[in-house]
């Protein structure tokens, strides 16, 4: 039963000169269970020390891990050699910047699409602490709860052949967030501020329906209908401002 | 680092997007295209019924020309190619960095809707010249009739012409309003598969015609 797993990994440090990008071979018996932070973990206690790759939770919670797994954006700790060739290749996610081998910064990335989106509740009425809070009604609360469960994993970001063409692409995961916000009605902004963030090629119209996204997400956010959703009530907003004048 | 802190802190260049012009060509893109989608699914019944044999053919070409619809494809499916051309343009990676992006991410993904897009831009491209071309030499060539037409089928060459417009006008209409379904959440993530079956299905029941009466063209 037991399989001789062959690893094919990127390794290149940037911080090191001397350093040149290229595919490392590590060969590993597969025992059972084993997943991608397994296997790793393993080869940099047993084979190579200097093996730089990210893990935190180890439970497809935090998005560290996501990496590129035989061609495919995964998360690493949710990868289970048993589904995958005895030969597999292991590359950083693209679009993303480098840090080392197999780890790169989605951090810096999500931080600026945040700021980007304005992902925050956009509210005038004032805060009273000995109110209860609003009710929300329950199909809202759950639709909006869907699109939190992003780990910012960056797995749709880096299966976005846009993306990676233009590199101010809002992405599935910053379009996901505007439609958030845009379910939330706590949040008082209008189609037409949504509009002034994403109703360019930079944002929605920029999306070309690949659908990539949709089928990387570990997470199984529901990428495409949201962006099909967003389309539409921006291009419904496109026209409407053609019949104003302001 | 990133020019959205400057943005932030200065609300009067804060908000990106005043312009409406990429929204529009969005439109434009997607209505164009689905009007040439609609004038192609008449026009492969059209050249079709020839398989009825040449006299339905130039009875239905005339049903049409009586009640003028052939002025109109005249001149509004070469307006539509062209809007089309040019919105879709917007899209088509021409820099060389992008294209590289674009196959190193189709080879490495092995994603059936990214190898699609490919196929629709190369197709688009494809599409262009050979339409061209085609519509050069038939628009203003007198009334639709199956022998007029036998005759450009069988005069040298002109054959291979229609043997890739045929399949790849239809291809690059059935993945484009499949894609045009999506990105406007026609079509949603539970109906995904089933679209896809039924896309299929049609492209090969097009293709099949198409063919069938390119035989027949070229034996008449
Ligand atoms: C027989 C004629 C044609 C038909 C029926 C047709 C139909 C369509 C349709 C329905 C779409 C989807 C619209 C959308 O995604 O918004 C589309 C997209 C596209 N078309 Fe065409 N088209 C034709 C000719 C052309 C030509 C001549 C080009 C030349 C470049 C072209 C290039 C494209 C491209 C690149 C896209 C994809 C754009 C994107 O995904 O954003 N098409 N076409
Ligand atoms: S649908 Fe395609 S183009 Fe749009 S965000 Fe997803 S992967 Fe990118
Ligand atoms: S939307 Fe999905 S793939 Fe994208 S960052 Fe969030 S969890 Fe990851
Ligand atoms: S380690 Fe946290 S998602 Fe994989």
């Amino acid at each position: 039963m037991s399989r001789t797993l062959t690893f094919h990994i990127f390794r290149y440090n940037p911080q090191d000169p001397a350093s040149q990008p290229h595919l490392q071979d590590f060969s590993l018996e597969e025992t059972a269970n084993m997943t991608l932070f397994i296997a790793l973990n393993r080869l940099r206690e047993e084979q190579d020390p200097g093996l730089m790759f990210d893990f935190c939770c180890r439970a497809g919670i935090c998005g560290s891990c996501g990496m590129v797994v035989n061609g495919r954006p995964r998360l690493a700790c949710q990868t289970k050699t048993k589904d995958l060739p005895h030969e597999i290749t292991l590359l950083p996610l693209p679009v993303f910047k480098l840090i080392g081998d197999l780890c790169v910064d989605t951090g810096s990335w999500f931080r600026e699409m945040y700021t980007r989106t304005e992902s925050w509740i956009h509210t005038n009425t004032p805060f009273d602490p000995t109110k209860e809070e609003a009710r929300m009604d329950n199909a809202v609360a759950e639709a909006i709860y869907e699109m939190e469960r992003c780990i910012e994993c960056g797995c749709c970001i880096a299966a976005c052949s846009t993306a990676r063409m233009r590199p101010d692409f809002l992405g599935a995961a910053g379009l996901a967030r505007i439609a958030r916000f845009a379910l939330d009605p706590r949040d008082e902004r209008t189609d037409r501020d949504y509009f002034e963030l994403i109703g360019n090629d930079f944002g929605v119209f920029g999306c070309m329906g690949l659908l990539a996204c949709e089928d990387v997400c570990p997470k199984n956010l529901p990428l495409q209908n949201q962006l099909g959703f967003l389309r539409r009530k921006m291009g419904i907003t496109a026209i409407k401002q053609l019949f104003r004048k302001d | 680092m990133s020019t959205s802190f400057v943005l932030v802190d200065r609300p009067e260049v804060r908000r990106l997007s005043r312009s409406r012009a990429d929204a529009l060509w969005d439109l434009i893109q997607v209505l164009s295209g689905l009007g040439l989608a609609l004038f192609l699914a008449f026009h492969t019944l059209l050249t079709a019924s020839v398989l009825l044999g040449a006299r339905v053919l130039d009875a239905v070409a005339g049903g049409l020309e009586a009640i003028h619809l052939d002025t109109l494809a005249h001149w509004s499916v070469p307006v539509l190619f062209l809007v089309h051309f040019v919105a879709a343009a917007r899209k088509v990676p021409f820099r060389w960095r992008e294209q590289q992006a674009l196959w190193a991410q189709a080879r490495t993904l092995r994603h059936a809707d990214t190898w699609a897009w490919v196929f629709q831009a190369v197709s688009g491209m494809a599409v262009l010249l050979l339409g061209v071309i085609h519509m050069w030499t038939t628009i203003g060539a007198g009334a639709i009739q199956a022998a007029s037409s036998a005759a450009r089928v069988q005069s040298d060459g002109w054959v291979i012409l229609y043997l890739l417009l045929a399949p790849l006008g239809q291809g690059h209409a059935v993945v484009g309003v499949y894609r045009a379904g999506v990105k406007w959440g026609v079509f949603q993530d539970v109906h995904r598969a089933q679209v896809v079956r039924v896309g299929l299905f049609v492209l090969g029941g097009g293709v099949l015609l198409s063919l069938a009466a390119l035989v027949r063209y070229a034996t008449l």
